[in-house]
């Protein structure tokens, strides 16, 4: 096999696996190109890009696409997500950027010792590996752990494991912690470990149809290893993000737990190693834990741990100001100052991974004119809709990677508020009076409804142009989105996109390369560029 | 067989007929309506091969008719499948929601019941007098407001501005409050109570704080609803020759009015309200959404949002039966109380 | 004035009921009341882009969660600022004021509460009426045939009858809106495309010197799966009054001798048994009128609907600023209340004055 198959397979897994963490991957500024692509053509005369030198490491590569679809403007570049939650006096904690909330980490103070959590859903099942939402993730890794884990900033640090190598190209090995053990007082096993990774990555293997074998990506099994504990993982190539999953996903099961039980009890009990251990389980209502008195590490400050729901997002205000619950989740703008004016309670946020965006299907009209997508950004008044929208808990955004991300260029500012500019390009694009419609989901991401409404109604300010918002059930509209088929979606449409691996080709890819599942665009250079970029990964 | 017995038989024949029409409908209806339950759990950017294994998973690639039977054989074994989406059993899930959505429904009837004959009573006997007036307008407004409205309108009220009531939530069951008292004066400690019935009416008391608003916010529509009934069916009756040919006998008004009067009027009242009993139960389920009640509305509402195929059906199929089986039992009350319909 | 209308849309009944209705109308002074808040809201609806002060779509993020005329907001405002790749709270206290210009305040985003709540009455009273009628155009003939017919047909039609009424409406309504999707049709709005609501704005201003905005929206959004859905869910009531009304009359001698003379039986019951429905049909519509009201607004309520222009979609809405701003939530509930409180009073006098022998059809929400 080729090294160019190899390269070819992983931008395909890489493309499929949504937020995939590679936080590690790329430090940036120390790779070098270690190959340029022969052959390629030059696309898209007249953008300022051909000017440019040719980019060398991949980092550039990243930052030299961030500007070219900042210049060709795919999207209306809307604004970086924030995560706020409230808490109350009664507890010490501080929010975490990957969106959990780790139960360890909040310290009751005075003399309360139990800890209640409301968040905007409950889990959907308690099997770790049937799952892939933030809501269910909170509730299950309570108690249950994976090899390796994320600190408060996104870095890596060990769990289960205490020490990881690669062996060679497609095989690492974790190092296992001595000592650990089930809640039912199993101890962990290199056996239970394998296990785990395979119930994910193999249907065949845990009898389970797992929906995060992408989270897993390009794994393809593990196996004990000959030491007393110690497990080899396989990847399907070099898989240079896989200490990076394995940081964010692939919590650890009791094999003869699972193998003993059937999907309805897995997923109505718990047996992790994690610190708290399943008390009471009230589907659809309420988890309750208490603290595992034989954890491997000193015991959970909290003796008692119960995590709810409240969809409503003044519910969980109310709630928390009235001292019925002590943390909460997505607090709303509006809220923000009442919870920090209040002696009871706090707010604490963090910038999300998240991008807020207005997708402009590139091949349809009008949307297929560069100069109406660009007017499209200039009529936003990106600030004034970031501070009085959300309350100015979130940043404005000009390209796909947000700051702090491997790729982000510094260079690049969000468009400027500029009607009469935006009015001028829509007369040039030969579209005016056009007449377009955002189609939006309402409730699926903070401020989602509102936000599309406010683009509208900017858009709809501009002389030649009048817009209007189509509400969504957003289960239909990402059905329209993923059909494979552009014609299908709706030409303009709002939607948020998480990316836990702190990289840009984990958004690029996904939503604006030709193959990306997701993508609204295509621009062979960007392609192209993406492609080379992959092909320079360095080790994680 | 009576011909009480023979209604009743026919009455309950037919229930079975529409229970069966309610199951039927709901397979009919998922296999007409858009978008794949698959679309719901597979992640958003799932390879078309990791979203067949889910629908293999999930039985979806069975014909409807295979899927249709099985589901009458395993509802008949009182099993109603696993959920989509979380793989538990449906039926168990069904039934924990059911005491959330009936203690609701029932707090909320007491509440109408209560208030409501009494004022319907005075109302009528005290024809155009302040109190009348009063219950008119009231009712008047209690059947055009919006439960939902006035449930926000209760909690930016009662919870919010003056703090009395807790926002939302439901703590702790009846049941379980019922259970403290069970367990404090059981088989094994002796069926006596104890002094310290402390956690029974912590309990308790936890319980009513929480379902007082919702309670109101329920029972409104039906207290205003009930109070009409009662004034214009007691003025009708006040006004018929019985009552004042006993009243010509020298009987005391209050005993005509509540023995006699009160009696017939209500009646037709106990037929609306069964009539109305559907209402009682869409109520809850906005009711429960305003409250972040655990009820099976919300249980209803999540599952369409996620086309939970199995719990949609087990949950509608335990709302269409309860509801038929009251329907019959409201019959049989209406007959028993009403023999001449029969005739 | 109203008295004139009456009389116009009367004329066609027969006198005595004619009477009957008069009579009740001269003598009940709640009736006036009612009709008199029928025919604002109606006029309202149907004048909207004339009466409503802004376009109600239209934000000012700049003025949002204005209080009503006679309130006032304190704010504590919450900034952050990013220090270090920490977020940083900063807290400063502003003092909100009403304004002439939004007499019911604004909401979240800045747009004005009254132009929404007079926006919202076409939402509801299309949804009311159009609903009511599909209802009654499935349910009246599917009960006039079962009446007439009896038996075998009767019982097959009123067990379909009993499936539809085994699900509380609103708990059928949920589910038929939420899996078949929440479909809107965009209407021109001729009072808008014709340029009549621009030149009629154009010449009047608003109170402290504003200028009165013309630009109002070209088109109006019709929920129609709500439509559909209401009407379907709410067929049931219909058929049963129909059908009773059949079933009352089919023994009667003329109808017997109707059809002794061979009358096809379609003519029959268009002849002879329909016109003794109308009565109580025209009152159970009154009523449902107000049921399917208040059954739109819960769906949107619940985010089951197609339109952003809904007295219960603002209620929704306003729930989410219930701590800061209560009025985004009261002022729709309030328009809700009184629409309905109108419809049920032009019930009663309906239902007083023609006698039509129903009562506690339909329901509320």
């Amino acid at each position: 096999m080729s090294r160019d198959v190899d390269r070819r397979e992983f931008l395909t897994l890489a493309g499929t696996a949504a937020g995939a963490a590679t936080l590690a991957g790329c430090s940036g500024g120390n790779e070098t190109a270690t190959e340029t692509s022969g052959g390629s053509t030059p696309m898209d005369t007249g953008t300022p890009e051909e000017e440019l030198p040719e980019p060398e490491t991949r980092e550039e590569h990243l930052q030299r696409t961030n500007r070219l679809v900042h210049d060709d403007a795919p999207w209306i570049f809307l604004n970086r997500q924030y995560s706020v939650y409230g808490k109350s006096a009664d507890v010490e904690w501080e929010a975490r950027r990957d969106e959990r909330i780790d139960g360890y980490a909040i310290e009751p103070t005075g003399s309360k010792s139990s800890v209640m959590i409301t968040q905007s859903k409950m889990d959907t099942g308690l099997d770790p590996h049937d799952h892939r939402e933030t809501t269910t993730d909170n509730i299950v890794t309570q108690a249950y752990e994976g090899l390796l884990e994320r600190d408060r900033e996104g870095k890596v640090v060990n769990q289960l494991a205490t020490g990881y190598e690669r062996l060679e190209a497609g095989q690492v090995q974790f190092e296992l912690r001595s000592g650990v053990s089930f809640h039912s007082g199993d101890s962990l096993t290199k056996e239970d470990v394998a296990f785990s990774i395979n119930r994910i990555v193999d249907p065949e293997a845990g009898d389970l149809e797992s929906s995060q074998s992408d989270q897993l990506a390009g794994v393809t099994g593990a196996e004990p290893a000959d030491g007393d504990s110690a497990v080899i993982v396989n990847s399907d190539g070099i898989n240079p993000v896989v200490f990076a999953l394995f940081a964010t996903y692939c919590d650890i099961v009791n094999k003869s737990w699972i193998e003993s039980n059937d999907a309805a009890y897995i997923n109505s009990n718990m047996e992790g190693t994690g610190p708290f251990m399943l008390d009471t389980y009230e589907q659809d209502v309420r988890v309750v834990f208490e603290s595992y008195d034989d954890y491997y590490m000193d015991a959970a400050p909290a003796d008692q741990l119960t995590i709810q729901s409240a969809g409503e997002p003044s519910t969980r205000v109310n709630q928390l100001l009235n001292d019925e619950t002590d943390i909460i989740v997505n607090v709303p703008p509006q809220n923000i100052s009442q919870i920090q004016s209040a002696d009871n309670a706090s707010i604490s946020a963090v910038p999300s991974t998240r991008i807020i965006y207005n997708a402009m299907i590139y091949n349809r009209e009008p949307f297929d004119s560069v100069e109406f997508r660009q007017a499209m950004n200039y009529a936003i008044d990106l600030e004034s809709m970031v501070s009085n929208v959300l309350g100015s808990f979130g940043d404005q955004t000009g390209q796909p990677t947000l700051e702090g991300f491997t790729g982000y260029n510094p260079d690049l500012d969000p468009y400027p508020y500029d009607p009469d500019e935006a009015e001028r390009l829509v007369e040039a694009s030969g579209y005016a009076g056009a007449e377009i419609e955002l189609h939006t989901p309402s409730g699926r991401y903070l401020k989602d409804l509102e936000i599309s409404q406010a683009v509208v109604s900017y858009l709809d300010e501009l002389e030649n142009v009048s817009a209007s918002v189509k509400q969504r059930d957003f289960g239909k509209l990402v059905d329209e989105l993923l059909d494979g088929e552009l014609e299908t979606s709706p030409a303009f449409y709002l939607i948020g996109w998480g990316n836990a691996a702190f990289d840009a080709s984990q958004t690029i890819i996904p939503l604006l390369t030709s193959d990306g599942a997701l993508t609204s665009y295509r621009n062979d250079r960007v392609d192209e560029l993406m492609d080379q970029a992959q092909s320079m990964g360095g080790e994680s | 067989m009576g011909s009480f017995g023979r209604f009743l038989l026919k009455r309950s024949l037919q229930g079975v007929v529409v229970i069966l029409g309610v199951i039927s409908v709901l397979f009919v209806l998922r296999y007409v309506t858009p978008g794949s339950p698959v679309d719901f759990i597979a992640p958003l950017d799932a390879s078309d091969a990791t979203r067949r294994r889910i629908a293999e998973s999930l039985g979806l690639n069975q014909p409807l008719y295979v899927q249709y039977g099985d589901y009458i054989v395993s509802l008949l074994q009182g099993e109603m499948g696993y959920s989509y989406r979380s793989r538990t059993a449906v039926a168990p899930r069904v039934f924990a929601k059911l005491p959330a959505t009936l203690e609701l429904a029932v707090a909320a009837t007491v509440v109408a019941v209560i208030l409501s004959i009494p004022l319907g009573v005075i109302s009528a006997t005290r024809r155009h007098t302040g109190p009348d007036y009063a219950a008119t307008v009231f009712s008047f407004l209690g059947i055009s407001t919006p439960n939902f409205w006035l449930g926000v309108m209760l909690v930016i009220l009662f919870a919010v501005q003056f703090g009395a009531f807790p926002t939302s939530g439901r703590p702790v069951g009846l049941l379980d409050a019922l259970g403290h008292l069970v367990v404090i004066a059981g088989p094994e400690r002796g069926w006596a109570l104890p002094l310290n019935v402390g956690s029974f009416v912590a309990a308790m008391q936890n319980w009513l704080l929480h379902v007082t608003l919702p309670a109101i916010t329920l029972g409104t529509y039906f207290t205003a609803l009930i109070t009409r009934l009662t004034r214009s069916g007691m003025l009708d009756e006040l006004g018929r020759g019985y009552v004042q040919a006993a009243r010509a006998k020298g009987l005391p008004t209050t005993l005509v009015r509540y023995r006699h009067a009160l009696r017939n009027t209500l009646i037709p009242v106990i037929t609306v309200v069964g009539l109305q009993l559907g209402t009682l139960i869409g109520g809850a389920v906005i009711t429960e959404a305003v409250f972040d009640w655990p009820g099976l509305g919300s249980l209803i509402i999540d599952a369409i949002n996620n086309r939970d195929w199995p719990l949609i059906q087990g949950s509608l199929v335990v709302i269409g039966a309860g509801f038929v089986v009251v329907n019959v039992v409201v019959d049989a009350l209406y007959v028993r109380l009403n023999p001449r319909v029969l005739e | 004035m109203i008295r004139r209308l009456l009389d116009a849309v009367t004329g066609r009944l027969s006198p005595r009921t004619v009477q009957n209705l008069r009579s009740e109308f001269d003598t009940s002074p709640l009736t006036k009341v009612g009709v008199g808040i029928l025919v604002v809201v109606l006029v309202t609806a149907v004048f909207a882009p004339l009466l409503a002060p802004w376009n109600p779509e239209a934000q000012n993020l700049d003025r949002s969660q204005q209080p009503p005329l006679g309130f006032t907001r304190a704010e504590n405002q919450t900034t952050q600022e990013t220090v270090d790749g920490e977020v940083q709270l900063i807290q400063e206290t502003v003092q909100v004021n009403a304004t002439v210009a939004h007499p019911l305040g604004t909401d979240g985003l800045g747009r004005d509460m009254l132009s929404r709540v007079v926006y919202g009455a076409r939402t509801s009273l299309v949804v009311g009426v159009l609903g009511t009628l599909l209802a009654m155009l499935v349910g009246v003939p599917v009960g006039l045939v079962a009446g007439y017919y009896k038996g075998r047909v009767d019982d097959a039609l009123m067990r379909v009858a009993d499936v539809s009424l085994a699900f509380p409406s609103l708990v059928l309504a949920i589910a038929l809106v939420g899996l078949f999707g929440q479909a809107a049709v965009e209407v021109p709005d001729p009072l808008v495309t014709t340029g009549l609501a621009a030149a009629i704005r154009g010449v009047t201003s608003l109170p402290g010197g504003l200028a009165y905005p013309t630009g109002m929206p070209a088109t109006f959004t019709l929920p129609g799966t709500v439509i559909l859905v209401v009407g379907i869910v709410n067929w049931v009531w219909f058929a049963r009054v129909a059908r009773g009304e059949a079933l009352g009359v089919r023994d009667e001698e003329y109808v017997k001798a109707a059809r002794s003379l061979g009358g096809p039986d379609r003519f029959i019951i268009r002849r002879h048994v329909f016109p003794n429905s109308i009565t109580p049909v025209l009152v159970l519509a009154t009523i449902q009128i107000a049921a399917i009201v208040l059954l739109e607004s819960a769906l949107s309520f619940l985010g089951f609907s197609g339109t952003t222009l809904s007295w219960g979609f603002d209620i929704a809405q306003g729930r989410q600023y219930q701590t800061t701003s209560w009025w985004i939530a009261a002022m729709p509930g309030l328009a809700i209340v009184l629409t309905v409180i109108g419809i049920n009073l032009v019930g009663d006098w309906l239902r007083d004055a023609l006698d039509p022998g129903i009562e506690g059809e339909g329901g509320g929400v």
